[in-house]
């Protein structure tokens, strides 16, 4: 499909025994925001891996602009990560360099652009995510949630067409989440940003998301918009957009008969 | 004995699999050709690994020359043979005693932070981030790692070597009294650059190399957690100590005695 | 860490690699960097050389003046033939000066001594020394004195 940024077909991908993906396929359109969600341990983050080129898949194949990711050699892979950005969930910033130094890496790792400009260009892209004034602070003498702000900045840097978003909201208040999501939402409109985000928070990224799709157990078991995925009659579906403790993903960790067990330990 | 047997199979596989596995990182950060760019890095690295343990070599050097001129006094001077004292003291140094003591502290002191510090770069996502930019973890972080291991380490053993015999000529000549001429000019004659400095250089080199081999593995091997981290930086140590000291043992074997 | 002071450290570090190993090799293993030295070779056979080596030290009267270059058995003699090199600037070693293997202390190395004989002409390249005196074997001497003893 022509208006597909992404396209994975029916990959299977294990980790040692443990089957991740079973068959998976999802296509992720130019210029939307895609959410990825999906009980803990799903393989969310492996997907993303997936779609970077950091992982291969066992069988099935994945496509980013019409290349398939799997057989690029390295400096095709080079010339693809320059348009994809990735922000990690714990930021991920170079701990030895300084923010402005952590955002100039990869103008100065894919361009030839002279320091003035890129020193223009790192002012820029840390003034839209609020922090210009924080630029030659180290990341440990950043807070947590500063630091995902300055690994934003570092995403954007080249202004990729595409950004990968790996638990964007957790660990951060409630002040924090809000200017994470208004950032990823302007990156999205204003310049057509296609943003995949994985997550399993459920509110705020139901309310940014354009597409939703729900993995669990190596297989897809949902995908559409909010609305559409919140009307889902699967019990699976329902539990965890509901968040209810018990159902089709079980609250009990298999065990015996609890009298039988407690009966055993003899009086007291 | 065959659970046995297949237990010992499991543990033989895995460490050749482990060997595989770094074999292949090693021959992959070093083997492309080291890029100009990249030589602040390689400086930096000198700087954490070589010269931040000039210290501790030069003080344990001085001790350990002060105390093989101490005992070697003592027991040369039974025979009347002090005059020997400066030959036994730079030989033992030279040969042995510079390069396996200069690759335990080494080991304990590089090669663990280096193992600390690359398991929590992988820990912090920083390595997968930089692969995602689109940059080599292998050939930015790992690479000048290894080369500054291997480039310091026979350094660190000259100065241990120079630093130990000079504690020597202190305590044997201006305390105990051997005659200076003597000390040293034994020890002119007695050794030979070729056949003991040299092999003690090659020595140092290769500690450097395993060394680092073993610290940079760890590290890029290590569990993502606190636990994984920690049991990763005492792997490095005591493997690398291992080591170093049975290696000696061949490299003695196989440079002095055929 | 400023970038430029590292470089400087760094740099110092190298250097200080680079003055221990010239210390090691000129200090203590003795290593002699005389490119113009001008020396010429002469030889002398041995009975027993005992633990003379090559490099080891040659002398006149205690002072150092050449060194052994090398040892070879002459098979037709079955005497040890060594070459040792002389510094030039002692060029009146008299035809019959005697070369003796001594000890250096009690366990030190083994060197060659040469007493100057009394002989007008020189020694020159190539030359052989003929009166020798072989190095003292332990066993012999307790064996000598034994057989004096009785």
């Amino acid at each position: 499909m022509p208006d597909s940024h992404v396209r994975v077909e029916n990959v299977t991908f294990s980790r040692g025994t443990r089957r991740i993906f079973d068959g998976v396929s999802l296509e992720i359109p130019h210029g939307k925001i895609v959410a990825i969600m999906g009980p803990s341990g799903s393989g969310k983050t492996t997907l993303l891996r997936l779609i970077g080129g950091q992982l291969k898949p066992a069988t099935g194949k994945v496509w980013v602009e019409d290349k398939c990711v799997s057989t690029l050699d390295r400096n095709e892979l080079f010339g693809l990560r320059r348009n994809m950005g990735m922000l990690f969930q714990s930021g991920a910033l170079f701990t030895d360099l300084s923010a402005f130094d952590n955002v100039a890496f990869p103008l100065r790792i894919h361009t030839d652009m002279p320091e003035e400009m890129i020193r223009d260009l790192v002012l820029i892209k840390l003034q839209a995510v609020g922090l210009r004034g924080a630029s030659q602070l180290f990341p440990s003498e950043l807070s947590g949630g500063m630091n995902r702000r300055v690994a934003l900045a570092r995403a954007i840097a080249l202004d990729p067409a595409m950004i990968m978003y790996d638990e964007p909201f957790t660990g951060l208040d409630p002040i924090a989440m809000g200017v994470v999501v208004q950032l990823i939402r302007t990156l999205n409109q204003v310049f057509g940003t296609t943003s995949i985000i994985v997550s399993h928070d459920l509110q705020e990224t139901a309310s940014i998301a354009d597409i939703i799709y729900v993995i669990a157990d190596g297989k897809l078991i949902g995908a559409g918009s909010p609305e559409e995925l919140f009307k889902e009659e699967s019990p699976r579906i329902q539990q965890f957009i509901k968040g209810l403790p018990d159902g089709p993903v079980p609250f009990h960790y298999p065990a015996r008969d609890f009298k039988e067990e407690l009966l055993e330990g003899g009086d007291w | 004995m065959i659970s046995s047997l297949r237990r010992v199979g499991q543990h033989v596989l895995l460490l050749l699999s482990v060997l595989g596995r770094s074999g292949e990182i090693w021959f992959q950060a070093v083997w492309r050709r080291p890029r100009i760019a990249h030589a602040p890095l390689l400086i930096r690295q000198i700087y954490q690994l070589g010269v931040l343990s000039v210290v501790i070599v030069a003080l344990s050097g001085f001790s350990i020359g002060a105390v093989l001129a101490l005992q070697g006094y003592n027991q040369l001077v039974k025979y009347g043979s002090e005059s020997a004292l400066g030959l036994g003291v730079a030989l033992v140094l030279v040969m042995e005693i510079g390069p396996v003591v200069t690759g335990l502290l080494f080991a304990g002191r590089a090669g663990s932070s280096v193992t600390a510090e690359i398991g929590l770069m992988k820990a912090t996502e920083q390595l997968s981030s930089m692969e995602m930019i689109g940059v080599d973890p292998l050939q930015r972080i790992i690479a000048p790692r290894i080369w500054a291991g291997f480039i310091s380490m026979p350094i660190l053993s000259l100065i241990f070597c120079v630093v130990g015999i000079w504690g020597a000529s202190l305590v044997g000549v201006d305390w105990l009294g051997v005659y200076e001429g003597a000390f040293w000019s034994a020890m002119q004659q007695g050794v030979d650059f070729n056949s003991h400095i040299m092999k003690g250089i090659i020595k140092s080199i290769v500690f450097g190399l395993v060394v680092t081999w073993i610290a940079v593995f760890q590290g890029y091997d290590a569990e993502p957690t606190s636990e994984g981290i920690s049991a990763a930086t005492t792997r490095t140590v005591v493997y690398s100590s291992v080591s170093v000291l049975v290696l000696d043992f061949f490299l003695t074997l196989v440079m002095f005695n055929f | 860490m400023q970038m430029r002071t590292i470089e400087i450290v760094v740099g110092t570090f190298l250097l200080a690699g680079l003055i221990s190993l010239a210390i090691l090799a000129v200090r203590v293993s003795g290593f002699t960097v005389n490119p113009d030295q001008q020396s010429y070779t002469i030889v002398a056979k041995f009975d027993n050389i005992g633990g003379l080596v090559v490099r080891s030290k040659v002398s006149i009267a205690g002072v150092i003046v050449g060194t052994v270059t090398e040892i070879r058995l002459d098979q037709r003699t079955f005497m040890a033939e060594v070459a040792m090199e002389i510094n030039s600037e002692v060029d009146e070693i008299s035809r019959d000066t005697t070369a003796a293997i001594l000890t250096d202390g009690l366990l030190g190395g083994k060197f060659i001594g040469l007493s100057i004989g009394a002989e007008e002409t020189y020694l020159k390249e190539g030359d052989e020394i003929y009166d020798t005196q072989s190095a003292i074997i332990l066993e012999e001497l307790i064996g000598k004195f034994l057989l004096n003893q009785f």
